[in-house]
């Protein structure tokens, strides 16, 4: 306690040690089901985040996404999944304690100041499939994949967290609800209304993010889930029945004008061809015959060169409060955000415009205190824009979808009503 | 299949059965006996589940309940912890961990329309006080898993579909023992098959032995389930005065009645 209370002088209000072990530092945000600090936990030395559960008062007890999340994140522990550290009762609420990142890749993605290389983008990939195979390997499905939810630790080690959706697949012919995902990244048997899936929609999910460090901009952003498939099948063309032959049979099935795909190469300009034939894979129509998570870090993707960036030395954003003060580069303030490649450079970069948007899902990153990120070129010498995005160049982006208060009830009504076998 | 539970937490956290036939301290100071604690544990295995049947929940969620009952009072004093409170709090926290909430007030009032005597009565708030205690009790593990599933497989390998309802009941009843606790899951399924076929006459010899498993572990599991069948029979002759069969309720309230604190 001696050492402890040296630390905090500055913080005196706070200087009591939370359930006998952590000392309370500073707010970080308002997350799903309550409020998030950063603390230092004693016992170790370590920042953590720690998530204060919200509990209805008399209503239902111990919030059920919570719960949920509690019991799969004490069965996950990898490298690559995000570590419940502790949960602990502390007046009245239940309390969980994270370990604390610094990021996440939604944040690398938009900092128009961070060039991504091939093997950086390899890199982030591998770490999101590896998460995700130990996912699938214990019967868990994420069911809600998207960058922000991918979170980046101190030492360049990405890990999926927000395991509120999430459930286990044990038994096959369970009945899942299919409001599950961010709509950008749902996959079309989702789209279609299917209640039972299984891995392929957290592997879709993880094409569209590989997609998405690609382009960096989400891939297919549909306006509502007619659009999204309008925009999948603009994309891969229109699945005829003998590509997927179950299609036909899906509930919310309707018939879609057809559509030829372009060349995927003319999507992705600027992916090696190894490159292409993962995401395709990742893209295949028929869940059933899309690649796996296990099968995907198998690809000679993963092991042709460039090999994928060590994570210890992968582009990362500054911690969130100084990017936020200042903005290293305000090109273009009026236009919204460009997309710009320099000259003989391979990849786009991306000027940053816009801060990083407050989401309820961010809040147990932040903050953080690694001074030595790269400052990724800026192409400024000589922005010759090599590819552009329209929706990029002049307008606004679209605002990531994310579950409104309305599908979430909705969602959580689904998923308490869900009937099992027997 | 279970592939998964070798790396379980349930799996990490199987006990031997000397660890779990103990009597927490401070009911031994009050003067339990550890019949009567495993009676208490019986008792209220019936008590979750008949009011299981009142709010109409999966058999899984029961069995869950069951296992996280019997789990905390391998760590907890029935003293400190009243079974009473402890059980329908155990089926509400079951309900939200498999996925099939059932409404605390629900529970509440079911429980005042199954129980005449009052110190069964409880209220929402007691439930959700003692929720908060569960999980600390059980150190946020809520993931179990049970012999329902591999028993359907096994017998479809098996080739013997017909010994699925005898055997089913046989793996209710395992949970008025503390089987759960102590060995995997598929090995109290086989366990099952094995009573089903000695009582239905069917040679399983041949396929038991390509299994590759101890038999001697199934057969004395066998062995104590059949045991448990005696001994309960005998405890309801004595129980007689109780109209449906069962336990004995004397009994089971003067147990109760010991670890009950007084005012």
């Amino acid at each position: 306690m001696t050492d402890s209370s040296s630390f905090i002088e500055d913080d005196s209000s706070q200087s009591k040690l939370v359930a006998d072990r952590y000392l309370k530092r500073e707010l970080l945000g308002e997350g799903t089901y309550g409020v998030v600090f950063k603390a230092i936990d004693t016992k170790t030395g370590k920042v953590v985040a720690i998530k204060k559960i919200r509990l209805g008062k008399y209503k239902e007890g111990v919030n059920f996404t919570a719960l949920r999340e509690i019991k799969l994140l004490k069965e996950l522990k990898d490298p690559n999944i995000i570590e419940l550290i502790d949960a602990f009762p502390h007046k009245g609420n239940l309390h969980l304690v994270f370990e604390f990142m610094e990021s996440d890749l939604e944040a690398v993605i938009r900092d128009r100041n961070i060039v991504l290389s091939p093997g950086d983008i390899k890199s982030y990939l591998q770490m999101t499939l590896k998460g995700l195979a130990y996912c699938h390997k214990k019967w868990v499905l994420h069911r809600d994949m998207k960058p922000n939810n991918l979170l980046i630790a101190g030492d360049g080690q990405l890990k999926l967290a927000d395991f509120g959706l999430a459930r286990l697949f044990g038994s096959p012919d369970r009945r899942f609800t299919h409001q599950v995902f961010a709509r950008w990244y749902r996959a079309p048997e989702l789209l279609f209304g299917t209640k039972q899936y299984g891995s392929g929609v957290d592997v879709w999910a993880a094409g569209c993010i590989f997609a998405e460090l690609l382009l960096r901009r989400p891939f297919l952003q549909g306006s509502s889930d007619i659009d999204q498939l309008g925009k999948i099948f603009a994309a891969f063309g229109t699945p005829k029945p003998s590509q997927w032959p179950d299609m036909v049979y899906l509930p919310d099935y309707v018939e879609y004008h057809f559509v030829t795909a372009p060349s995927i190469r003319s999507l992705f300009p600027m992916a090696s061809d190894d490159a292409l034939d993962l995401l395709s894979r990742m893209f295949t129509y028929d869940p059933k015959s899309r690649i796996s998570t296990q099968q995907a870090l198998e690809h000679r993707y993963f092991s042709s060169v460039p090999a994928p960036t060590k994570p210890g030395l992968l582009p990362r954003p500054p911690p969130k409060a100084e990017s936020l003060n200042e903005k290293p580069l305000d090109l273009n303030l009026q236009c919204g955000p460009v997309v710009l490649s320099p000259p003989r450079k391979v990849r786009r970069v991306m000027v940053n415009h816009v801060g990083f948007e407050a989401d309820s899902q961010n809040v147990i990153k932040g903050g953080g205190n690694d001074k030595e990120h790269r400052v990724g070129e800026s192409g400024l010498s000589s922005h010759i824009p090599m590819s552009m995005d329209l929706e990029a160049m002049f307008g606004y982006t679209a605002p990531r979808p994310k579950l409104n208060s309305v599908d979430r009830s909705y969602l959580k009504r689904k998923l308490d009503m869900d009937s099992e076998f027997e | 299949m279970s592939a998964n539970f070798w790396t379980s937490s349930h799996h990490k956290q199987l006990l031997e059965q000397d660890k779990i036939d103990v009597v927490h301290p401070i009911d031994k100071e009050r003067g339990l006996t550890l019949e009567e604690f495993k009676l208490i544990k019986i008792h209220m295995t019936n008590h979750i589940w008949k009011l299981a049947q009142q709010v109409k929940v999966r058999q899984r969620v029961i069995a869950t309940a069951v296992t996280y009952f019997r789990r905390v009072y391998t760590r907890k004093s029935l003293t400190e912890y009243d079974p009473r409170f402890v059980a329908p709090t155990c089926l509400y926290l079951a309900s939200k961990a498999e996925e099939s909430t059932v409404q605390a007030r629900l529970l509440v009032f079911y429980i005042k329309k199954m129980c005449s005597d009052e110190k069964y009565r409880c209220e929402i708030k007691d439930i959700l006080e003692m929720e908060m205690k569960l999980l600390e009790a059980l150190d946020y593990y809520l993931v179990v898993f049970h012999p329902y599933r591999p028993l359907l497989q096994l017998l479809h390998d098996a080739g013997m579909p017909d010994l699925t309802h005898i055997s089913w009941g046989l793996v209710n009843d395992t949970y008025k023992m503390d089987f759960i606790l102590i060995h995997p899951p598929f090995i109290i399924a086989l366990a099952c098959i094995y009573i089903a076929s000695v009582l239905k006459d069917k040679d399983t010899t041949i396929w038991f032995e390509e299994l590759r498993v101890d038999m001697n572990v199934v057969k004395n599991i066998a062995i104590e389930i059949l045991d448990f069948y005696d001994f309960y029979r005998v405890e309801a002759v004595k129980g007689m005065s109780e109209s449906s069969k069962g336990i004995s309720e004397e009994k089971v309230n003067a147990a109760l009645y010991k670890v009950t604190p007084k005012p």
